[in-house]
């Protein structure tokens, strides 16, 4: 009996001439999502691939590694081009001297705003656009529209039981609307792999839970949309309730959620961390200036020791003006991180009123561009730091850049060092955090989106229970 | 004959359950992107205001001219409780000094990314988005649900000529899906005076042609109906073909368009502008340093001879002049600098107006980039903002930095360090004169906010309000003909 | 096709097939739909159920379909209270409604072959479907045309096709003539009777008195919710039925004033 009932579904469905056109649209913008993901993983690729050039390049003929200007950028990973997130949003040129405080300046949106005009076009929103518009396209007359053709009276006058009915109902929609979306998914992968972006191991992983949480997202409109025309009578009002829905679930909840739960927790703000520090580091000038003012060599027969003495005390003053710096911005940090994590918890739980705002959630954490990825970016260039203070301290012998001075010596051409090797820099790389990670922290959006799944199941399970089939 | 029609259509709408569903959702969307608006707009307000003050206490504390330096701050415009456009997507300041390129830094997204996560919504948002599927909800069956009723055939059962049937369409559901909207338009202007709003006499103009201007684009999206309505037999059909037009129209053309010009014309990052300029001012500076040295090495051969007290006293004399010259070199180094930055910039957008404007030809196949970019001019939150900030803060630099140039001469100190070094004397650190009073700031000139003109604006947006009205029109005329021919059985 | 309900035979009295006991139904809204039906419909008997709109006809139906549960009484299929067991009891009995609406974008042989498996017939063949389709009269060519084609009378006769397939002692019929012209009207009743002369207990419900004359073993006149009057056939023969109908509604008319 489920068996045939679901036959009959799949038969309806895939029968119709509004499954042809919608799903060959929904095919079409998913292949498109893919294509657009794949490019644009390219391009800015490509001006990555640039802008290190550019950035090796004007090192050359630099003879001292003091000198040297190192800034290290955001790399563009083949799937955070899929599901942007804020990587658009956030700074991707961080300026590194081997000391200091480092800031990421320069997003995508401030730099071309001809894509904050329009935004971008990628797969979390097409997802999130066209997945739940297909499943209420499909499934918002399931039940009413039956009984508005007479149909229902006709299989109840059978012995047919009600919860058999329902299930084959949903088991069927789903499988005739869910299988025929891979085939649009596969291509998408296919495509990635011909337009030859670099996908490793971990990434398929990532992808597949993406679509994975794609199609419980979709399953929630797909049952959501059961339930409600199983709770009306005609199929014309269900759908006007459906479309206000979706309006809601996926335009308006989450963004209202955002900007209203986020303004009403106070978040320590950024200017007047900027303030207070450049007023500390002002203060701080101001008392080493007289110090320096009486620094004197211990001797000064050998400049070559001399210039020496003279940079230790240089680096000196700078590591404890930048000691007391890091003090100050560390307590600063820490209140807004504090703040800001509060405000995060509201204002994305609110969000998650809405299913959409869990999926694009899981979506972001899989793909690496969720809003840890401000900090993780950070964190990253923190440890890069390190290592390149390292490697310019060996070079130079303990000395930094940003000491606020360099000293260099003027003497005739004869003992001219050569031109250093830019290419002996060590090479930053930003890896998202690894796949079992990521699954990790999306496991919660996840978890909610098959609660969501069961609630509207459940709903339409036991609304149709008590449906009215005259 | 005509305004039984009418009056039947509008009584028609205004009793169906469909109409209250959709005015009510309307009502509760302006409403709530109005209230948004507002707050952030007092948000913003407020941290304009903030940083403001503590920059104006930090230039306070400096105690030397030399030493001052300023940020500037993108002010915000009331007009962003209704288009937020790109405001919080480019920098909101820019710093003000000799050493450092106009540059506007840390966007509002980029400092607070969970408000970037989801994006904003604003009035002009749900006109794009909510009014337009709204509209179409409304007439996707105007006419072949009346078929389907029929009541369509009842009714040229009568003598109705079907050019007054289908004009008394268009005008019945014109007005009652318009004037019902203006309700809560205009109860969100009331919000915006509550509130106290500071708005002049052009931002209220602003105002009603934007409103203008979503109508319009409303209407088009009612013609739409209507035509798809007139064309097809069924509504189930119609609605389909509506939907699949509307993702269309809104949310796939305007990006796919932006998208598509970004790889049709490519533009150069910003990041490799930045490190070419990087690495022409490492050049100069090199340059520069090898030059000193070279006049170090005949200032110290002048001085070979001599005993060192007169050495002390030939430094002494010539010092703040040595200093004149290489303060004077210098700037005229970053003079260069800059000049060879704003080229570089120069070249970057005029690639990048290339793209735009490919992106936005491409976009404006659909009308609700139209309408979108017709709202960004008016609100002045377009595209352009960026430019027209940094060319505004690149005069003021100027500005500021002569200002500054004065007040040095006129305080006659220097506070520069000079650190020589010499192996005979060892390590001086002199910190010059140092003017340590405090600054009289108040005849600093001021940084005004680039004024966009709405004279400007209405040129700007005019090929968008002649888009918009052709699109309106071609769909009615569609429906029109559509309808004419229509068979009603 | 075998015939699994003719073994009552028809002469021999016997349990009846359909039978409702002081079956009544009261809606939320208060309205005395059903008020204490009596009836039994015998294998190898017609009953018609004859009255205007809002008589309680359709609402009796619905009883016995179980669409709805009864306020008061029972109704039986086959001796299985409908409302106690639904499942059991839909297994016996086949329903035609008043407007039959099947799968628009099936064909008729779809439809046919997806509502008898859904009643339980799953042996049947595609020249089954076919047989039964001539049978109802509907023509070759029309088989394998989707259902959004079809004219109402077209419809019915795939109604009346799927009830046949699902080879139930007890067919339950909802207006099954209106809207249909002359000539398909008669071919129906004609269809009917085979029907009853395999076995079957036929209860349908009619406002066209001159089919139920036609037709019917059983005649019962239903008014507000009551049946008013009973005829069997032997007592209709002399009888003008018109008259008769006319009287008992305008009795109960007085006697409601």
């Amino acid at each position: 009996m489920l068996k045939l009932i679901i036959e009959k579904e799949l038969r309806e469905t895939i029968g119709s001439s509004r499954f042809a056109i919608s799903f060959g649209i929904c095919a079409l913008l998913i292949i498109l999502a893919f294509y657009v993901g794949a490019r644009n993983y390219q391009v800015t690729r490509a001006q990555y691939e640039a802008a290190l050039a550019e950035n090796l390049r004007q090192m050359e003929g630099i003879t001292d590694w003091m000198m040297v200007d190192q800034h290290i950028f955001l790399p563009p990973l083949p799937i955070a081009a899929l599901v942007t997130g804020i990587a658009n949003d956030i700074g991707r040129t961080v300026e590194v001297h081997g000391r200091g405080e480092l800031t990421a300046e320069g997003s995508r949106f401030n730099e071309d705003p001809l894509f904050a005009v329009f935004r971008f076009l990628d797969l979390d929103f097409i997802f999130q656009i066209v997945l739940s518009l297909f499943a209420i396209l499909f499934a918002y007359n399931a039940i009413n529209g039956e009984k508005e053709q007479g149909t229902l009276r006709l299989t109840f006058a059978n012995a047919v039981p009600r919860a058999t009915y329902i299930l084959g109902k949903m088991a069927g929609t789903f499988l005739a609307l869910a299988v025929p979306l891979l085939i649009p998914l596969l291509i998408g992968c296919l495509l990635l792999i011909l337009l030859g972006i670099p996908l490793n191991g971990g990434d398929w992983g990532r992808l597949a839970l993406i679509i994975g949480a794609g199609l419980l997202y979709f399953g929630v409109f797909l049952t959501l949309s059961i339930w409600v025309s199983a709770l009306t009578r005609r199929s014309a009002s269900s759908f006007l309730l459906l479309l206000i829905l979706w309006l809601f679930a996926v335009l308006i909840i989450p963004r209202s959620a955002v900007l209203l739960a986020g303004r009403a927790v106070d978040v320590l703000p950024i200017d007047e961390i900027a303030t207070q520090k450049s007023r500390l580091m002002a203060q701080l000038w101001e008392e080493d200036r007289k110090v320096m003012a009486n620094f004197r060599p211990s001797q000064t027969e050998d400049t070559e020791a001399m210039l020496n003495e003279f940079n230790q005390f240089m680096q000196d003053q700078a590591e404890k003006r930048e000691q007391k710096l890091r003090a100050l911005s560390e307590r600063l940090e820490e209140q807004r991180r504090n703040g800001e994590r509060l405000r995060e918890r509201w204002a994305l739980w609110l969000a998650r009123l809405s299913p959409t705002a869990s999926f694009s959630l899981a979506a972001m954490n899989l793909a690496g561009t969720s809003l840890m990825l401000k900090q993780q970016y950070l964190d990253a260039a923190n440890a890069y730091q390190e290592r390149y203070a390292a490697f310019i301290g060996e070079k130079t012998g303990g000395m930094l850049r940003s000491g606020g001075f360099v000293v260099r010596r003027i003497g005739g051409a004869d003992n001219q060092p050569p031109p250093i090797d830019p290419r002996e820099i060590p090479a930053f790389d930003y890896q998202p955090p690894p796949l079992p990670e990521a699954a990790a922290t999306s496991l919660a959006d996840i978890g909610l989106l098959a609660c969501f799944n069961l609630l509207c199941f459940a709903g339409a399970f036991v609304g149709f229970l008590r449906y009215d089939v005259r | 004959m005509l305004s039984l029609l009418i009056q039947k259509e509008l009584k028609s709408i205004i009793a169906s359950p469909k109409f209250v569903g959709t005015f009510g959702t309307c009502a509760v969307l302006i409403l709530l992107s109005v209230f948004i608006g507002i707050q952030e707009y007092r948000a913003s307000m407020t941290q304009y205001e903030t940083a403001r003050q503590l920059n104006d206490q930090e230039m306070a504390e400096s105690s030397s001219w030399s030493a001052l330096h300023t940020r500037v701050y993108r002010q915000p415009d009331p007009m962003q409780i209704f288009v937020s456009g790109v405001h919080y997507d480019i920098g909101r300041f820019s710093a003000i000094s000799e050493w450092e390129e106009i540059k506007l830094r840390r966007s509002n997204y980029s400092e607070d990314p969970i408000f970037a996560i989801f994006r904003f919504i604003d009035f002009s948002f749900v006109v794009q988005i909510a009014l337009s599927l709204l509209a179409i909800l409304f007439t996707y069956d105007a006419i072949n649900g009346e078929r389907e009723q029929g009541t369509l055939k009842l009714t040229f059962a009568n003598p109705v000529p079907r050019v007054r049937y289908i004009l008394g369409k268009l005008i019945g559901s014109w007005l009652g899906m318009v004037i019902p909207l203006l309700i809560p338009i205009l109860l969100a202007l009331l919000l915006v005076l509550l509130y106290r709003i500071p708005l002049t006499a052009d931002h209220w103009l602003r105002i009603f042609l934007l409103i203008g201007f979503s109508l319009l684009f409303f209407t088009f999206f009612l013609a739409l109906g209507l035509l798809v309505s007139a064309r097809t037999r069924s509504s189930s059909v119609a609605f389909l073909l509506l939907l699949v037009g509307w993702v269309t129209l809104v949310l796939i053309i305007p990006r796919a368009g932006a998208m598509l010009a970004g790889q049709l014309v490519p533009v150069p990052g910003i990041a490799e502008i930045d490190s070419k300029l990087a690495g022409y001012s490492q050049e100069r500076w090199d340059q520069h340093s090898e030059a000193m040295s070279q006049r170090y090495q005949e200032r110290n051969a002048v001085t070979a001879g001599m005993s060192a007290e007169e050495r002390e006293a030939y430094e002494d004399a010539n010092m703040w002049a040595w200093l004149e010259e290489e303060d004077a070199e210098r700037k005229k180094l970053q003079q260069d600098i800059s000049e060879y930055g704003r080229k570089l910039q120069e070249d970057f957008r005029n690639r990048r107006a290339i793209q735009e404007q490919l992106a936005f030809i491409l976009a404006r196949f659909s009308p609700a980039s139209a309408y979108q970019l017709a709202a960004m001019q008016l609100a002045g939150n377009d595209i352009d903002l960026k430019t027209r900030y940094e060319d505004a803060m690149q005069a003021y630099r100027t500005i500021f930095n002569d200002f500054l140039d004065m007040k040095r001469k006129e305080s006659g100190g220097h506070s520069g360090m000079r650190i020589s070094i010499s192996s005979e004397s060892g390590i001086n650190i002199s910190t010059g004169g140092v003017d340590a009073q405090s600054l009289d700031l108040s005849e600093v000139p001021r940084f005004t906010p680039p004024d966009y003109l709405l004279s400007r604006s209405l040129g700007r947006v005019m090929p968008d309000l002649v888009l918009l009205v052709l699109f309106t029109v071609l769909a009615f005329a569609g429906a029109f003909v559509g309808f004419l021919r229509y068979d009603v059985r | 096709m075998q015939n699994n309900a003719v073994n009552a035979g028809n002469d021999r009295p016997s349990a009846p097939v359909l039978a409702a006991r002081e079956l009544s139904k009261r809606y939320e809204d208060g309205v005395l739909a059903l008020d204490r039906l009596n009836l039994q419909v015998q294998s190898g008997e017609i009953y018609a159920m004859l009255g205007g709109n809002g008589a309680g006809k359709t609402t009796a139906i619905n009883l016995f379909l179980n669409f709805i549960d009864p306020s008061e009484g029972e109704a039986l299929i086959g001796g299985i209270v409908t409302h106690r067991d639904p499942i059991a009891a839909k297994k016996q009995v086949a329903f035609v409604s008043e407007n039959v609406m099947l799968y628009p974008n099936f064909t008729a042989l779809q439809n046919l072959d997806y509502f008898s498996r859904l009643g339980g017939r799953t042996g049947y063949t595609r020249e089954d479907y076919r047989k039964v389709l001539l049978r109802v009269g509907l023509q070759e060519e029309a088989h394998a045309k989707k259902l959004r084609t079809y004219s109402k009378g077209m419809r019915q006769k795939c109604g009346i096709a799927i009830a046949i397939l699902k080879d139930a002692p007890a067919i339950l019929l909802d207006e099954p003539t209106s809207g249909l012209d002359p000539k398909a009207g008669l071919e129906f009743i004609a269809l009917l009777q085979e029907l009853r002369d395999e076995g079957r207990a036929i209860l349908m419900s009619t406002h066209d008195i001159f089919r139920a004359k036609q037709v019917a073993d059983k005649v019962g006149i239903m008014n507000r919710g009551r049946l008013v009057a009973e005829k069997h056939r032997s007592e209709l023969e002399g009888e003008d039925l018109e008259k008769l109908y006319v009287a008992y509604m305008a009795g109960y008319m007085e006697a409601a004033v």
